[in-house]
């Protein structure tokens, strides 16, 4: 898939920016770098990278402010790189419209799994109506949800949980979003109706005792239905 | 300077038009003008009388005896304008007689031969009496007119303190000034303190110093929200009114007036002093109010300045970190099958993790001494939280076998998730280096009242009597410690702790081995009391 993508990286430290070079040189892409986040907006507009990665410490201005002027006129997946390691930073950066985050210090391996998650598209109705990781397997046409090849009963509410969460599978997706798309906009101070729920899902679909569980919690942020493991291995260049 | 600056900020209608000769100090030219002092009105009256019988005395021979009568008339109505009824009354029936006496034929009796000079007296009788009680009567109606005017103006020039004094001092001064001139008396003003208690030393701008007795009375008066003292039916035996303060949400102290002179306080009076003190109350509570805002915005500058700080060190620090980091993850991709290369390239990344987990301890021990760590309360479910806090803890705790011992039906708990992972994690990582390889790790949850209570055992050493005490300070390291740790990871844990309003607790287990307990208060909430909503 990265064959042909292009990356844009944003952010002022230039060892940064070069060892990131390397990294996803090394993976495929097309690496791209700007200083600042208005040459990164230009660039953005006329190189039309694949995908970003963002650094919120920028000298000329704000991460955010560079990805709320970007989400008013593009769609492209963003990911925010960052030494900001509270959850507040993370929900900001999330509800201004980026699509994932990782903290500085980053373990490569992880990054690129997070930028692949990222520029998977959304899958919209008519697509490939199955999704599968691990044992988990879903198919959203029948709404039939299997785990090791046993169908498992799920609720509405429940189904509704995890397919916003397969439609988003590796990338974590925040408490207000769930909320929003699976109780409606007036819900979004319900937090405690999501963490009911999601425990039953929990019950329902994750193996007792594997040490890798599907569901990942981000304290204070939301939840990510990780990818299987094999997806997560890099290809040996 | 309390004379000169009172007397500069009284109204202008009270500075000015004093009655003459009722001086000093508007209070008794206000209390004149409710309550006549009949003696020198008697004697002016007694003298207007003589003067006027004088130059009828003289005019008489000229015009007659009926012009005078015109005459003793006008008398009455001048009279009428300027004194009281009672004076007034007996001007208009002594000049009757008067007039029937000295100058109604036969002179020097009251007896009248001519009819028409009887039925004059009568009339003049009766037309004196009338008009000297019409005039008196336009004369209490423009007293009192007058009265509401000066109150009008005296509240206009409070509430104009209100709005722009920017010395509460001098405003205060003002206003005691003012009430003073206006009941006459003594005033003393005391004030709420930083701990919403009454005080018990007036304001330096009081005039009357309060007995133990009258304290007792003024703090009556500021606890029950209700006026007390003398003149009420709270404590009447007192020798001052006090007054609450009333502002709009609190009582911000207790005005008390004291006029030994006073036997009553007429409504208009009493309704006007606890217009004063809502007042004074309105502009101490304006002043509470800016000092909050003040206060608070200081705080805020203050703390945005630290977490600008913070962050700045934190990306100082991290950046280069990350570049090592990145640095190791491409070139162990390099090495290719360099068995001898990839082993020191994880040596050097094994070394950048315990950096950064350094790093990352010492920043949230800076953040807790700045005091920046607020909690962000969200509901929150405890098996998550342990399993969650479990994958954090990550390869250190691997080694060891953790068992979860918590009740299935645990309610919600509004807790912030990520500080009591971080907490449980520095838990877990504290069991795990203090204890082999191998052996169990317990992890309990368990609600205690309206306290959530996390709990670590170990199977390690336990502790000493030393690090029993001192196991929590920040930087403390037990004799027998093994080198990498900081001595920051449980502090961290307390600091956690007491920013959510809990506490921790270290203990040797009875079969050996120590246990950490955090205790926090929580809110809970049942999830079987919420239906699907779907």
């Amino acid at each position: 898939m990265s064959e042909n993508s292009s990356a844009l990286i944003i952010d002022d430290e230039v060892q940064i920016r070069r060892l990131l070079r390397v990294v996803l040189e090394a993976e495929g892409y097309r690496v791209l770098d700007a200083e600042t986040g208005r040459q990164g907006l230009s660039d953005v507009a006329l190189r039309r990278p694949d995908v970003v990665l963002l650094d919120l410490g920028l000298p000329d201005m704000d991460g955010l402010a560079v990805l709320r002027r970007l989400r008013e006129w593009s769609h492209v997946p963003v990911l925010i790189l960052s030494v900001r390691d509270g959850p507040e930073d993370k929900v900001a950066a999330l509800d201004a419209g980026a699509d994932d985050y990782v903290t500085k210090p980053f373990d490569s391996a992880e990054l690129l799994a997070r930028l692949r998650a990222i520029q998977r598209r959304t899958p919209s109705p008519g697509d490939d109506p199955y999704f599968q990781t691990g044992h988990l397997a879903v198919d959203f046409s029948s709404h039939t949800v299997t785990v090791k090849g046993h169908e498992v009963k799920l609720t509405a509410t429940e189904y509704a949980l995890l397919k916003v969460l397969a439609q988003h599978a590796g990338k974590v997706v925040t408490h207000k979003k769930l909320l929003r798309e699976v109780w409606g906009p007036n819900a979004e101070g319900q937090a405690q109706y999501l963490r009911v729920y999601m425990t039953h899902l929990r019950k329902k679909i994750e193996l007792p005792n594997a040490p890798n569980k599907l569901l990942k919690t981000e304290a204070g942020i939301g939840y990510r239905l990780v990818m299987s493991a094999e997806d997560k291995i890099p290809p040996s260049p | 300077m309390v004379e000169s600056g009172r007397s500069a900020l009284l109204p202008a209608g009270l500075r000015g038009n004093r009655l003459p000769g009722m001086s000093p100090g508007l209070g008794k030219s206000y209390m004149m003008l409710q309550s006549s002092t009949p003696v020198r009105e008697f004697l002016l009256a007694a003298v207007s009388i003589a003067l006027v019988t004088g130059i009828a005395l003289l005019l008489a021979p000229f015009t007659g005896y009926q012009a005078i009568a015109l005459l003793y008339l006008l008398l009455v109505v001048v009279v009428g304008l300027k004194l009281s009824r009672g004076p007034v009354l007996t001007v208009a029936a002594s000049s009757a007689l008067l007039w029937n006496f000295i100058f109604v034929p036969p002179h020097f009796t009251l007896y009248i031969d001519k009819l028409h000079d009887a039925m004059m007296f009568a009339t003049f009788f009766a037309v004196a009496m009338a008009m000297g009680h019409l005039t008196s009567r336009l004369r209490l109606s423009e007293i009192a007119e007058r009265r509401r005017e000066r109150r009008t103006a005296a509240l206009y020039e409070l509430a104009h303190q209100a709005a722009f004094t920017t010395d509460l001092d001098i405003g205060l001064r003002a206003a005691l000034g003012l009430i003073e001139s206006i009941f006459g008396g003594q005033v003393a003003l005391l004030l709420r303190q930083k701990d919403h208690s009454l005080s018990t030393v007036p304001h330096p701008a009081s005039s009357y110093s309060l007995s133990e007795k009258e304290r007792s009375a003024a703090a009556h008066a500021f606890s029950r929200r209700m006026p007390a003292g003398k003149f009420t039916d709270a404590l009447p035996g007192s020798e001052a009114l006090h007054l609450p303060l009333q502002g709009r949400t609190a009582v911000m102290g207790v005005l008390s007036v004291c006029s030994s002179s006073r036997k009553s306080l007429d409504p208009s009076e009493r309704e006007m002093l606890e217009a004063f003190a809502v007042l004074i109350g309105l502009i101490l509570e304006k002043e509470h109010i800016i000092g909050a805002i003040k206060r608070s915005e200081i705080l805020e500058t203050s703390e945005r300045l630290r977490r600008a700080l913070l962050d700045s060190v934190s990306h100082e620090l991290k950046t280069p970190l990350s570049a090592v980091q990145a640095g190791m993850d491409a070139l162990s991709k390099q090495m290719g099958p360099n068995e001898e290369g990839r082993a020191t390239v994880r040596e050097v990344q094994s070394a950048v993790q315990r950096l950064h987990r350094v790093i990352n301890n010492l920043l949230s021990m800076t953040r807790i001494e700045a005091g920046i760590v607020q909690p962000k309360l969200d509901w929150c479910d405890i098996g998550d939280l342990i399993q969650s806090a479990i994958g954090l803890a990550g390869d250190a705790a691997s080694g060891h076998r953790i068992i979860v011992d918590a009740d299935e039906n645990l309610p919600m708990v509004r807790i912030d998730q990520a500080l009591i992972e971080q907490c449980l994690c520095n838990f877990l990582l504290n069991a795990a280096a203090w204890s082999r390889s191998g052996t169990n790790i317990i992890v309990r949850a368990a609600l205690e009242g309206d306290s959530l209570v996390l709990s670590v055992l170990d199977e390690g050493p336990g502790l000493s009597h030393s690090d029993l005490a001192h196991v929590f300070e920040k930087f403390y390291r037990a004799s027998n410690a093994r080198p990498g740790g900081t001595g920051l990871g449980l502090s961290i844990v307390d600091g956690f702790a007491r920013a959510h309003g809990g506490q921790v607790l270290a203990a040797n287990r009875a079969g050996g081995g120590a246990e950490f307990t955090v205790k926090i208060p929580v809110e809970t909430a049942r999830a079987d009391g919420l239906g699907d909503l779907a």
